[in-house]
């Protein structure tokens, strides 16, 4: 075998990448590099099994994590919007906050024939600045021993039998807020009726946590019975030996998408769409699903039965699947939250 | 010599002026829910947080916990701050480490160590349960009742060490004197070490005040959802509602508040000090 120049420096730069992978300040990673901001914690773990070290580090480019949570993130999006060098190549946000931050003029549409991946997505879940990357559900979280008749609608927390045992998340005000407007006839384009169901319910002395884990606990304790909550958070939870069970509420299910797309002032435009078509990856997808029980956004992921049992939805409980209206969410989201603080925990 | 502080002064400029003025700025903008933050010269902001009962109210708290705990720090830290400051043994700098333990564990930690404690299923209800005094478990926290205590344990060192400090400086003959003359041990604590300690009440409370009017982690932590006090407050402004121009507004009402009480305390017990 013959070694062409051309090879021979390839190697010695992959080589020399390896070699210097641990050195802050060295030109490494033949391919340069792409910064991610990502939420830390699980989902940044699992990008990096799941994603960087399979798909991506071995393309020669060199994944820099810039982790926070979603908010500051957000916060340096806008903030930067104006410069001419962002710090993010591959930004992850909520659908929800995707949105606004598309709205201020801060990503570039994407080329869809850039992503090799781009024709498996599931149609419902396109975008055209931003690809998905995960996604679940609202449901009704249940104790399946205490709560003996299977509730099927967001509407049975106000069932007086249950006073005292409904239990929210705080900073989950939105969508609780949501499932109080569902069940008051309202919808993701009129959450007005939540303002009477939410007194309702608080007349049932409905509890509020501070967090998802002293939600958690609660539930643990069998202080709470009843709780909207996110399907993959219910997944866990259950593995985590939570006794709770769930059921996609009949007056519909919410969705969650956690996106990730390609701000207009990234550095390194063609990394970013290497990883957006890195994260549309089947394999990495279903690695995701097991680990933190969020749905594949690809039709060619296919989970295990079992799995799929615990986090899928049935075509029945698909075809009621509701996306938010992220426009009125936008406007109102503000006035959500004060009616939340002032008035329904007041 | 006014160089001398040239270092640290700058700092302040860079760190704490600049930035507050920004902030300053941004009180005065108006928000809108689609473009966030939009130029503006008005009051608005202001007007809205004095008016609205829900605000005016979640100052009220503030003030009223932040009182309540530097009162109750006082109480609590004198007879300590006495003890520390008469003390001779070769103990003392072990003692005064002790007194500053609760200090090297974070706000958070320490909340969570109080959540382990007075929560439905925490040891102390779990305690009195299992000995049959109760059916139901108290509820101990998400309150006032956790807020202060959490928050009296976090600052009560700082007054005690201040207060100590101070009471190191008045010389014992005083005391002696007084008892010389007939004085019981509280006429003497009342008519001689307390009118010289002064200094250090007011500058313990004075400290204790304004870190109690601003602490977040506590009563986010051990106050729970439906407990509010000003900082969470404007922190969820910021980060919740992505309100900048009404958080940034609070911040300067609580500082404007914080500023006014203290400075009124301090030339009130320096009144009395002069007499």
């Amino acid at each position: 075998m013959t070694i062409t120049r051309r090879q021979a420096l390839s190697g010695g730069a992959a080589a020399l990448a390896t070699l210097t992978a641990g050195l802050p300040g060295v030109a490494r990673a033949a391919g340069g590099r792409v910064v991610v901001g990502t939420w830390g914690g699980d989902y940044g773990n699992l990008l990096r099994q799941n994603i960087d070290e399979p798909i991506v580090q071995p393309k020669g480019i060199e994944v820099l994590q810039d982790v926070a949570n979603a908010d500051p993130r957000k916060t340096k999006l806008l903030a930067e919007r104006q410069t001419r060098r962002g710090t993010f190549d591959v930004a992850c946000l909520s659908d929800t906050d995707m949105y606004l931050i598309q709205q201020q003029n801060a990503l570039q549409p994407l080329e869809m024939g850039k992503l090799s991946r781009a024709e498996q997505i599931i149609p419902a879940l396109q975008k055209p600045y931003a690809i998905p990357h995960i996604y679940s559900a609202l449901v009704l979280l249940y104790n399946p021993d205490k709560v003996t008749t299977r509730p099927t609608a967001f509407a049975d927390m106000w069932d007086p039998k249950y006073k005292g045992r409904v239990g929210f998340s705080d900073i989950l005000y939105n969508t609780n807020t949501l499932a109080a407007a569902l069940a008051g006839g309202g919808s993701v384009h009129d959450y007005k009726p939540a303002e009477k169901m939410l007194m309702d319910l608080r007349k049932l002395d409905a509890k509020v946590y501070p967090s998802n884990e002293a939600l958690a606990a609660a539930l643990k304790s069998e202080e709470v019975w009843l709780t909207p909550m996110w399907l993959a958070r219910g997944f866990m939870w259950k593995q985590g030996g939570i006794p709770v069970r769930h059921v996609v509420p009949k007056e519909g299910a919410y969705s969650i998408v956690f996106e990730a797309a390609i701000p207009k002032n990234a550095r390194n435009t063609e990394n970013a769409y290497t990883y957006l078509d890195a994260m549309l990856d089947a394999k990495a997808q279903t690695g995701f699903a097991r680990q933190m029980g969020y749905l594949p956004t690809v039709k060619d992921a296919k989970l295990d039965p079992d799995l799929a049992q615990e986090i899928s939805l049935t075509e029945e409980e698909e075809s009621r699947l509701v996306t938010p209206d992220y426009e009125y969410l936008q406007k109102n989201l503000n006035g959500i939250l004060d009616f939340w603080n002032k008035q329904f925990k007041a | 010599m006014a160089a001398l502080i040239l270092p640290a002064g700058l700092l302040v400029v860079l760190l704490m002026v600049a930035p507050m003025l920004f902030l300053a700025r941004i009180s005065l903008n108006h928000f809108s829910p689609t473009e966030l933050m939009v130029e503006a010269m008005s009051a608005e902001n202001y007007l809205r947080a004095v008016q609205d009962p829900y605000y005016r109210a979640v100052l009220l708290t503030t003030l009223a916990v932040a009182l309540g705990c530097t009162l109750l720090c006082l109480v609590l830290g004198f007879p300590t701050a006495y003890w520390l400051a008469r003390m001779q043994s070769r103990w003392k700098s072990l003692a005064t480490i002790l007194i500053l333990f609760p200090l090297l564990v974070g706000n958070v930690v320490r909340s969570a160590g109080w959540i382990a404690l007075l929560g439905n299923d925490g040891a102390i209800n779990a305690a009195l349960q299992g000995l049959h005094l109760i059916s139901a478990p108290l509820p101990l926290l998400y309150n006032a009742f956790a807020v202060v205590v959490g928050i009296v344990a976090v600052v009560l060192p700082y007054m005690i060490l201040t207060l100590s400090a101070v009471i190191e400086g008045i010389p014992r003959q005083t005391e002696e004197a007084a008892a010389n003359l007939g004085a019981r041990p509280l006429t003497a604590f009342r008519r001689v070490v307390l009118p010289l300690a002064l200094p250090g009440v007011a500058a313990g409370s004075v400290l204790v005040f304004i870190l109690c009017m601003n602490a977040y982690a506590t009563p986010v932590l051990l106050g729970g959802p439906q407990f509010k006090m000003m900082a969470p407050a404007v922190y969820d402004q910021f980060v919740r509602g992505n309100n900048w121009p009404f958080g940034a507004a609070l911040a300067f009402i609580l500082l404007a508040a914080t500023m006014v009480l203290t400075v009124v305390g301090s030339a009130l017990i320096g009144r009395r000090y002069r007499r």
